[in-house]
């Protein structure tokens, strides 16, 4: 009897649980809810730090302009003055702002955030912004003048970045500072962080007092889920209405075309981005002859990579960075896919054809390594594309996936002959990655560490970013892109898109130049 | 319980809880070890996860604040001294005390273990105990081959196959998250598979074993009746099932990974399995040393209590 009372207890409390807690959607939409899954936690989104998401970030805090494909914009700054110089920025803050626990925003507000942000230096190395910065003046209450030691001409660009020049009320900076963390959220964007379940979910609210456009959805709920393929099936089950990547890292391909060949969702793809390619290490004993890296050029079928691995998503690129950024519209040779003459190159560096099908130099096999990262299916596939080409001329290249640690580190020591590379994408192309190229740690870094100009490049590029006159500037990058470009030391394969895939009610999804940034402010739900 | 017997019982206890010991010291060793091997350095790591560039400045002063410039036994007995006092250090992520981390995530992987434990038992006991009643019967025949693919299946893949059924085809629970109150049914349910499985035949097997035993046959001679019979037999089959169950309890806490990453579930398993992809070191070290910890102590729980049961394991003694 007493079994039976157990048995039957356990059976009434199974049905109570899948009675209760499902939520329609129906629920949600009338609540004017947006749910959007992510592999990740928003984490900490202090706007000074990089330890949360960057989307986040950006719907929280703002900064004194906007990046936007129509130029620079207006922030929290209404306007500015550049001096002669190109040394000195005068921000006029728009008055009336506050931050949304109730602190005004004003000159001094100003001065305290780009003050943290400076006082953190080493956390900021590879933004080349912070060390320009000599100092900020507190002109009268909303005016702010930024003084740099050199006339650095990215400043706008980089003061718009999602981080960490972004502006958080100073009632939330712990001791005077935000390096060590803040003890609160207070922006002045167009959401507040009103919820965070560590790990589970955030509620980000709209902000009513919001000084711009007020968004038009009520709450954006970040949901966190680790597995892709959950992500999916919530997405089918419709507990989910804005899925939003770029990098393999939210959808693969083949779902994105499925959902898209399926119908039921709405499904669409930015503007080329960022650049994807194999790094060519010129550090290395085969790599090192620019005739074996030039045959490489020549080798690969980005045609068939384009199409058939990333199915028509994304176009081919002949440079590493594509003609529509920023000073790289520069006239360079285009490199087609052509295994005749990538035979020939290498059969000119002395590397000739045995009877086993691989080439040899010396008694020496022609054996490359291409390592890329293990969590990324479409880089395993676009990997085992380009070992089949290879193959078909005589180089036998082993592919290893590994975890992003490892990897990282393997770019670090220059321990590769070839990498998966990915640039870093609007906004921050072409200035910030080639500024990246000439810090160690990395990839870039050990690559072009084989080439004779090294130093030249290196230097060349800081020339590049503090030169005031844009003629110049513009010749300086063509000097060093065809330098690259000649050199072969990037195998440029596709220029990749950002993907949202969303239920068909959501409207007016697009993109910001930043590909980590989602424009939620601008979605609304069809009534 | 004779006087020989309880003076026996507590040397043994005593004998158990001394060797516990070494076993503790040898393991944090080991986890403290592990560190060592890994081919990142974890002053590199450290810099790395929060997006500063590893300098050689950078590094250098990382591997000062985190004590990692002390030789390696110094910085092994601070640790262990640490750890006794509950300070398994930092998070290299978000710098929060990794203990406070763990005991956030602990009652969600608690949760799932407890209602999982509760399917296992309610599921496999009755399962077990009906194929050992109609042994060769097509029901029986029938539930073996199901434990057969029940223990092949990886749980991930059932995992998602349940949610499409249960959750995006029939809309009955949530798909993943611990936020509706019937989101722990599925997960809880695919952490229980495997064990579902083991124990049904498990009971299965023990009651057919007992079937065969002599005071059976005196039983069916003193004419009891079937029901009678079969309680006893369950009962003398249940020593081996609850020595198994109790080293279960450990491993469900420890093998809900894969499960809470699929089900978004925001236990252990899946700080554990973030803090591997960030090289989190102070994480991984305290994982492996709480769960081997859990591991010992669940199996010596488990040892007591068969030498209390069982007069023969004492007498081997």
């Amino acid at each position: 009897m007493k079994i039976r009372s157990v048995v039957f207890g356990v059976i009434l409390l199974c049905l109570t649980f899948a009675v209760c807690g499902c939520g329609s959607e129906n629920d949600r939409l009338s609540k004017n809810e947006l749910v959007y899954a992510s592999t990740k936690d928003i984490r900490d989104i202090n706007p000074h730090l990089y330890g949360g998401e960057m989307a986040a970030q950006a719907m929280v805090f703002e900064p004194l302009v906007y990046d936007t494909k129509d130029g620079i914009k207006p922030g929290l700054a209404e306007s500015w003055e550049v001096s002669a110089d190109g040394l000195s920025y005068t921000f006029h803050i728009r008055q009336g702002v506050k931050f949304t626990d109730g602190e005004d925003v004003n000159a001094e507000a100003i001065k305290l955030n780009i003050d943290a942000v400076c006082k953190n230096k080493e956390r900021h190395a590879w933004l080349d912004m912070v060390n320009q910065i000599d100092h900020g003046e507190v002109m009268d209450a909303y005016t702010y003048r930024l003084v740099l030691k050199k006339p650095y001409y990215p400043t706008l660009k980089e003061l718009a970045l999602s981080r960490p020049f972004r502006m958080i009320s100073p009632k939330c900076f712990k001791d005077g500072d935000t390096k060590n963390g803040v003890n609160g959220y207070a922006g002045t964007g167009p959401y507040i962080l009103t919820e965070h379940k560590d790990k589970q979910y955030a509620i980000f609210t709209k902000n009513k007092d919001y000084w711009g456009d007020k968004a038009k959805i009520e709450t954006i709920k970040w949901q966190v889920m680790p597995d892709p393929q959950t992500i999916l099936l919530a997405l089918k089950k419709g507990e989910i209405d804005l899925l939003f990547g770029a990098d393999g890292d939210m959808i693969d391909l083949d779902s994105f075309t499925a959902l898209q060949k399926e119908g039921k969702y709405a499904a669409m793809l930015s503007e080329p981005v960022a650049s994807r390619a194999i790094l060519i290490n010129a550090h290395r004993p085969i790599s090192s002859d620019r005739q074996v890296r030039e045959a490489f050029q020549y080798v690969v079928n980005k045609e068939g990579i384009a199409n058939g691995v990333l199915n028509g998503t994304e176009t081919v690129a002949d440079t590493l960075l594509s003609p529509t950024v920023p000073y790289c519209n520069v006239p360079l040779e285009r490199r087609i896919y052509d295994l005749e003459k990538a035979k020939q190159l290498l059969d000119t560096a002395g590397w000739s054809m045995n009877e086993d099908g691989y080439r040899y130099k010396n008694g020496k096999k022609m054996l490359v390594t291409l390592y890329f990262n293990s969590n990324n299916a479409q880089e395993r596939t676009i990997s085992e594309y380009i070992q089949s080409d290879m193959k078909a001329a005589g180089i036998e290249l082993k592919i290893i996936g590994e975890e992003k640690q490892a990897f990282l580190d393997r770019q670090k020591n220059g321990d590769f002959d070839l990498q998966y590379s990915l640039s870093w994408g609007t906004p921050y192309d072409p200035q910030s990655y080639l500024s990246s190229w000439r810090i160690p740690a990395h990839g870039d870094y050990q690559a072009q560490l084989g080439l004779e100009k090294k130093k030249w490049l290196d230097d060349e590029i800081g020339l590049t970013l503090v030169e005031p006159d844009k003629d110049k500037r513009q010749s300086r990058y063509n000097e060093i892109l065809t330098y690259i470009h000649q050199e072969c030391v990037y195998l440029p394969l596709t220029y990749s898109r950002t993907k949202a895939v969303y239920t068909p009610k959501l409207k007016g999804v697009g993109f910001n130049l930043s590909q980590y940034e989602i424009p939620f402010e601008k979605m609304y739900f069809e009534k | 319980m004779m006087v020989a017997e309880r003076w026996f019982m507590r040397n043994y206890m005593i004998k158990r809880i001394i060797w516990i010991l070494p076993m503790l010291v040898g393991i944090s060793f080991f986890a403290f070890v592990l560190i060592t091997l890994s081919p990142s350095d974890p002053a590199e790591v450290a810099l790395r996860v929060n997006e500063i560039v590893p300098t050689p400045e950078a590094i250098v002063s990382m591997r000062e604040h985190l004590g990692l410039d002390k030789p390696f036994f110094t910085r092994y007995v601070e640790w262990i001294l640490a750890v006794i006092q509950g300070d398994f250090g930092n998070s290299y992520v978000n710098n929060k005390p990794v203990f406070q981390e763990f005991m956030m995530a602990l009652p969600a992987t608690l949760y799932l273990s407890v209602v999982a434990l509760i399917f296992i038992i309610f599921v496999s006991v009755p399962i077990g105990v009906l194929c050992a009643v109609y042994e060769g019967s097509i029901g029986d025949i029938f539930v073996r081959a199901f434990i057969f693919l029940a223990t092949a299946m990886p749980s991930f893949w059932v995992g998602l196959l349940l949610i499409w059924l249960f959750s995006v085809q029939w809309g009955l629970v949530p798909t993943s998250g611990m936020q509706a109150s019937n989101s722990v049914i599925l997960p809880s349910f695919i952490l229980a598979q495997t064990y579902i499985a083991t124990y049904i035949r498990l009971i299965r097997n023990n009651m057919i074993e007992n079937k065969q035993k002599n005071y059976v046959l005196y039983a069916k001679a003193r004419g009891l009746k079937k029901r009678i019979i079969y309680k006893h037999i369950f009962r003398n089959s249940l020593t081996e099932v609850l020595t198994a169950l109790g080293m279960s309890i450990p491993k469900l806490i420890a093998g809900s990974v894969i499960v809470e990453n699929i089900f978004a579930w925001p236990g252990v398993g899946r700080l554990c399995v973030s803090a591997i992809f960030n090289r989190d070191f102070p994480i991984i070290q305290a994982y492996v040393l709480m769960m081997a910890v859990l591991f010992v102590v669940c199996n010596l729980i488990v040892d007591i209590y068969s030498a209390l049961l069982d007069p023969r394991l004492r007498q081997a003694e």
